[in-house]
């Protein structure tokens, strides 16, 4: 549809606020061994009412980060009242579904199972050992919650993505945009528009893709 | 007319497999897609598949018109006419 060239560079940082600075240190640079890359220590931040704060990042591999805000003199209370669920920046109450608190998160990746496994041991001996492996259509995954309460996942393929789930992503979402312009959407009406898009698309996108790869 | 697609992914393929064992079934294909097709209704049992949950639940790709899904649980997949 567009063209855009394509010209980001991947995560710079995701930034979180922490009140326990030094457990998150422990998490992150003790257990898990990620290095400290940098830091700010600010006096405020110009407004009157802004706390000082430290803003500390760590090292998540091809020079992404993950960054947090400490802010002194600020307690959870900051954020609002106490949730049953969620984490010190998103409160939740009992009556909140488990798949929706959890639909937010971080993954980062790893190469192998080995690198996967490699993480797996550190945090199990941890305070914050692994809460669940799982295998996913083709990503393998290991799951924590950081002592912020921040659902923490590291993952690995299991294979390399192929060229037609490309197409399939695309089918799958411009299927989805014509289900929800249209009212009460639902899966069904999805996986017919998609079949639809499929008929009218896959075999002219396999064409196209193989004289591509004949004509290299 | 019962028609359902999969993507053609090593993960999908048993499950196709299994679809073409039944001899009321046909399955052909359209681009990178199993096109999985029958006069009456298409039931693919997912132990035979031994496909594992995750892959079961999003395997299926379109689902025709004329066509819903009448079953699609942790025993099997059942696809009949509208």
């Amino acid at each position: 549809m567009t063209e855009l060239d394509h010209r980001v560079q991947g995560v710079d940082h995701v930034a979180f606020p922490t009140f326990d600075p030094a457990a998150t240190v422990r998490f992150y640079r003790d257990v898990l061994g990620f290095p400290v890359v940098h830091s700010i220590c600010a006096a405020g931040w110009g407004p009157e009412d802004h706390p000082d704060f430290i803003h500390f990042f760590f090292d998540i591999g091809n020079g992404d980060r993950i960054a947090f805000f400490y802010y002194f003199g600020t307690g959870t209370e900051i954020g609002g009242a106490p949730g049953a669920k969620g984490d010190v920046y998103a409160r939740f109450g009992a009556e909140v579904p488990e798949f929706f608190v959890r639909s937010r998160h971080l993954a980062i990746h790893v190469d192998s199972d080995e690198d996967l496994l490699e993480y797996r041991r550190r945090l199990d001996a941890s305070d914050w050992p692994v809460e669940m492996q799982i295998q996913h259509e083709t990503i393998e995954s290991i799951y924590t919650h950081d002592p912020n309460g921040y659902m923490f996942e590291i993952t690995r393929a299991m294979r390399p993505v192929t060229p037609q789930e490309d197409l399939d992503a695309n089918l799958t979402i411009d299927a989805l945009l014509d289900v929800v312009s249209e009212p009460e959407p639902t899966f069904g009406k999805l996986l017919a528009r998609k079949a639809e898009l499929i008929v009218e698309r896959a075999a002219d996108w396999e064409l196209t893709r193989s004289e591509q790869e004949a004509g290299r | 007319m019962t028609t359902l697609y999969v993507l053609d992914v090593p993960e999908n393929t048993p499950l196709a497999k299994v679809a073409g064992e039944d001899p009321e079934v046909t399955v052909g294909r359209v681009g990178p897609y199993f096109e999985i097709s029958a006069a009456g209704p298409i039931v693919i049992d997912r132990r035979a598949t031994g496909c594992r949950h995750a892959v079961w639940y999003s395997a299926v790709g379109g689902v025709a018109r004329d066509s819903h899904i009448t079953q699609h649980d942790k025993d099997a997949l059942r696809v009949e006419p509208a």
